[in-house]
């Protein structure tokens, strides 16, 4: 008998879920509403926006991926009393509004605390600066990366780990070949989060890092100096760069069999 | 030769076991189920950690301390196959057995592939073939590596006789010409029969009796050893 894999049809159920996706995609039906003529700012710091938010968001993920791939692999094997401690402390980073964790990095790090005056000395400025901005983007994306990559990791079988140990591999053999290949898919989905997280990150960078400037903050000064039409083609570049990756990580995980099916 | 005592502490069993396996033989555990007989399986092949005795095969100690799983050269089937899905039949087989290493170990790989009947399925995803030929799979796996010790979890439960005689038999046949030592646990006391000429009977988490099947079936220990041995 086949497995009952569907809930029953019916079109009460349909049209609630069609309207509820209706609602959810209706604000993109702005890019389409006169607003005048879309205006390119033609002094540089539109494409300095995208380039800044761009290349630093790279970057931050390099930072979160290589922080928290081993933080996840860690948390994803510990007892399940430990795991939760892990994941209450991920929590406060991801729940702390952005605003307030802006604040909180300001009076933690900047120029005036001894972190701040410390940092300094070694050439490195913590206020308006590129290393700002990533710290920023890293605070703000790593719960995220790593909440997501101990749920990738711990659906790999522990099993598979101890026999591939058995088999003469070690820790870092077995995670290139087994535990990374089996949760990639839970781990890209986790990195797309960050990455979203990440890129359009707002309240907090203003506070750290308003310069340099990346596409929100300039989106709230193009719409404060020059209106709506100067906005919606930056809108547009962000929405390009920051949608479609996770989209289709989404939809590629949700195809992929899962990794435990068979081991009978 | 492999020397094992092993105490480990579960919810609702103190497992307290300790056996003796020249190289080269074959010690099957008997008992009831939940008597501590995978328990021991599993603290020798080092996925749990006893919480106190010793382990030594051939010169080597394996506990204590806990030698890395890497390095116990002990060879694992459980009754769930565990292959990695994401790889080949072919990956699997070959995955325990370091590249390098020469045209013995093709041969021997490619005895395995015959002997298991692998042929068919050698290129195919182990994530997407039957029960039994996983099951093959991973004695092939296993047996790759030529391990000194091999432990046999119920590697055959929910297969044909047919298909479990013959692994049997493929299993005794390389352990006469490799000379490996076997611990074999099953429910079944006809296949570990087969398998093993010797017996140790747990129950309760502590071995109760041990000899030959013979023996055994003379004069069984306990009344529940008696009625597990008793014809249907």
């Amino acid at each position: 008998m086949r497995p009952f894999r569907h809930a029953p049809r019916g079109w009460p159920g349909g049209l609630w879920s069609a309207a509820a996706a209706l609602m959810l995609l209706y604000p993109l039906a702005g890019l389409f509403v006169p607003v005048g003529t879309w205006r390119w700012d033609d002094g540089g710091s539109t494409l300095a926006a995208v380039r800044v938010s761009l290349e630093l968001t790279l970057l931050a993920m390099a930072v979160v991926v290589a922080v928290g791939t081993p933080m996840a692999i860690y948390i994803a094997r510990r007892p399940p009393s430990e795991r939760a401690w892990w994941q209450m402390i991920l929590l406060i980073s991801v729940l702390l509004p952005p605003l307030a964790l802006g604040i909180l990095l300001s009076l933690a790090f900047g120029p005036q605390t001894p972190a701040g005056q410390w940092l300094a000395q070694a050439g490195v400025r913590t206020s308006n600066s590129v290393p700002a901005f990533v710290v920023t983007q890293v605070y703000v994306s790593l719960g995220y990366y790593v909440l997501g990559a101990v749920s990738a990791i711990e659906r790999v079988p522990r099993s598979l780990e101890i026999h591939a140990a058995l088999l003469g591999h070690g820790s870092w053999s077995i995670f290139r070949r087994i535990t990374f290949p089996l949760a990639r898919l839970g781990l890209a989905v986790a990195l797309s989060l960050a990455w979203v997280r990440a890129l359009g990150e707002f309240g907090a960078v203003m506070i750290t890092a308003y310069y340099p400037a990346g596409i929100p903050v300039q989106l709230w000064v193009d719409l404060q100096n020059f209106g709506l039409p100067s906005v919606l083609p930056l809108l547009v570049v962000f929405l390009v760069a920051a949608l479609p990756l996770p989209w289709l990580l989404h939809v590629l995980a949700q195809r992929q069999s899962s990794p435990t099916a068979e081991h009978a | 030769m492999l020397e094992a005592q092993v105490v480990k502490q579960r919810r609702d069993l103190r497992v307290e076991a300790a056996l003796r396996v020249e190289t080269g033989a074959s010690l099957a555990l008997f008992g009831p189920s939940a008597a501590g007989k995978s328990t021991v399986l599993s603290c020798i092949a080092g996925a749990e950690v006893p919480d106190e005795g010793r382990i030594e095969l051939d010169g080597r100690i394996l506990f204590p301390p806990s030698l890395a799983l890497a390095r116990r050269n002990v060879g694992y089937l459980t009754q769930s196959a565990e292959l990695f899905p994401h790889l080949t039949v072919e990956q699997n087989v070959r995955f325990g057995v370091p590249s390098e290493d020469g045209r013995a170990h093709q041969a021997w790989i490619a005895e395995l592939t015959e002997t298991l009947s692998l042929a068919p399925v050698w290129n195919a995803s182990a994530g997407r073939i039957s029960g039994g030929q996983a099951r093959r799979v991973a004695i092939a796996r296993m047996m790759a590596r030529r391990p000194p010790l091999v432990l046999l979890d119920e590697p055959f439960a929910g297969l044909d006789r047919d298909v479990v005689r013959a692994l049997v038999r493929a299993l005794r046949e390389w352990q006469r010409r490799i000379g490996f030592s076997i611990i074999a646990v099953d429910h079944h006391a006809e296949t570990l029969e087969r398998l093993c000429g010797r017996v140790l009977v747990i129950e309760g988490g502590r071995g109760v009796q041990e000899g030959t099947w013979e023996e055994v079936r003379r004069a069984p220990a306990t009344p529940r050893l008696q009625s597990l041995l008793a014809p249907l």
